[in-house]
């Protein structure tokens, strides 16, 4: 069976704990932990990832701009990436997914909307 | 002698009368005969002929019957067939059924799971800190995370238990949080009662007048102070049972946790010797 990688990139610790135990629901996913853009970046070039959560409002790079820099690496350009954030806003939504974000999840997340939206992108049952 | 009797014929060779009525009897019982062989032939060719077409039409109703036949086994397999069409139909359903049933437990039971992770995860951070200022930013991130409160703040009762003093707070501004009364307050109501309230409003419409919930904070049993969530963020529309069940977690470990980690810090986060822990049996 398939084995996926999650790049989780949130600032809260709280937030990584939480979604470590939503993504742990998704058989044959392993998760990384990431607790900013910059450290993301860091990741991502150490490894190749299936799937990429993450936070926007972080210090040092946030959400977007770690979207951006994905999308215009050659090796994740198509990795699917979700958002989760409290902006709320439809303009804020519309932003990210302009930039190229596949999904957007609003804070507080539901764990069961978290694992659908991952499934969903990764395609498995 | 043959030409002798027609050259020498006379009325005496002529035959008698009684000769031609006798020849002329054998010509018409010969003719009859003949005619009656004819009609018998004509019979038995019309009765062959009949025959072929009884016989025909024999064959066409044997065949006849036989697709009858074929048409009632069809008949039967069809009645067969839908018989267990019927039973698959009814054992789909029945499967389908239970599948739902299973599939909605198996939702109840991950969104239990959720909720508990929920609960972990921040009774879990509550606890990871031992300063002040530590635990109050997992309350604060339990508040906003969690909850999705846009605007609340935590008050604590000072000493005499006449005032609630602000201590933490987000999405308003400082200035306009000041010491409420305990008496006259519905913040000091529920210190008094040491329940939990909450709005039948909107909560993203609350205000620092009317707070959407009001959780009492208690440490060994005696409320300390409350937290306030003024209003929330724009897409929570209302509290949910993990809400409710966080408000009692933030009322039975906020306070327990931020007193536990002022002594530490009184102590200059010195721990305590073992003797602080040998007399602890019951």
């Amino acid at each position: 069976m398939a084995e996926y990688s999650c790049l989780i990139v949130e600032d809260s610790p709280m937030m990584r704990q939480l979604l470590v135990f939503a993504l742990a629901r998704v058989r044959n996913l392993r998760v990384t932990e990431a607790d900013d853009g910059v450290d993301g970046l860091r990741k991502l070039a150490s490894a190749r990832y299936d799937i990429i959560v993450t936070d926007i409002n972080m210090p040092i790079m946030d959400g977007l701009k770690l979207v951006k820099r994905v999308r215009s690496d050659p090796i994740h350009k198509d990795t699917p990436i979700v958002i989760i954030t409290t902006e709320g806003s439809q303009e804020d939504r519309q932003r990210a997914l302009q930039l190229g974000a596949n999904a957007y999840i609003t804070k507080p997340i539901q764990a069961p909307q978290v694992i659908a939206t991952v499934k969903e992108l990764l395609k498995i049952d | 002698m043959t030409k002798d009797r027609k050259s020498g014929s006379s009325d005496s060779d002529a035959p008698g009368a009684d000769l031609r009525s006798e020849r002329d009897l054998f010509l018409k019982k010969f003719t009859g005969g003949a005619k009656l062989t004819e009609d018998f032939v004509r019979e038995v060719e019309q009765l062959q002929e009949r025959l072929r077409h009884l016989e025909a039409e024999n064959a066409g109703l044997r065949a006849k019957v036989e697709a009858d036949e074929a048409i009632r086994d069809l008949l039967s397999k069809i009645e067969r067939l839908e018989n267990e069409k019927r039973e698959l139909v009814s054992r789909f359903h029945r499967a389908e059924a239970v599948n739902s049933e299973f599939t909605a437990r198996v939702q109840e039971v991950e969104s239990e799971f959720a909720n508990l992770a929920n609960l972990f995860v921040a009774s879990n951070q509550l606890h990871s800190s031992l300063s002040p200022r530590g635990v109050t930013r997992r309350i604060k991130e339990v508040l906003a995370q969690l909850v999705g409160a846009e605007r609340y703040c935590m008050y604590l009762a000072n000493q005499d238990t006449t005032e609630l003093v602000p201590i933490a707070y987000e999405g308003v501004a400082g200035a306009s949080l000041t010491p409420v009364k305990i008496a006259d307050s519905e913040l000091g109501q529920a210190v008094v009662k040491g329940t939990a309230s909450v709005s039948d409003l909107d909560p993203t419409q609350g205000t620092v007048q009317r707070p959407a919930a009001i959780i009492p904070l208690s440490v060994d049993e005696k409320t300390v102070g409350v937290i306030a969530i003024f209003s929330t963020l724009a897409q929570k529309k209302r509290f949910d049972t993990v809400d409710f069940e966080l408000f009692k977690l933030l009322g039975q470990h906020a306070a327990a946790a931020l007193v536990s980690a002022s002594l530490f810090a009184q102590t200059d986060r010195k721990l305590p010797g073992l003797e602080a822990f040998l007399d602890l049996s019951v």
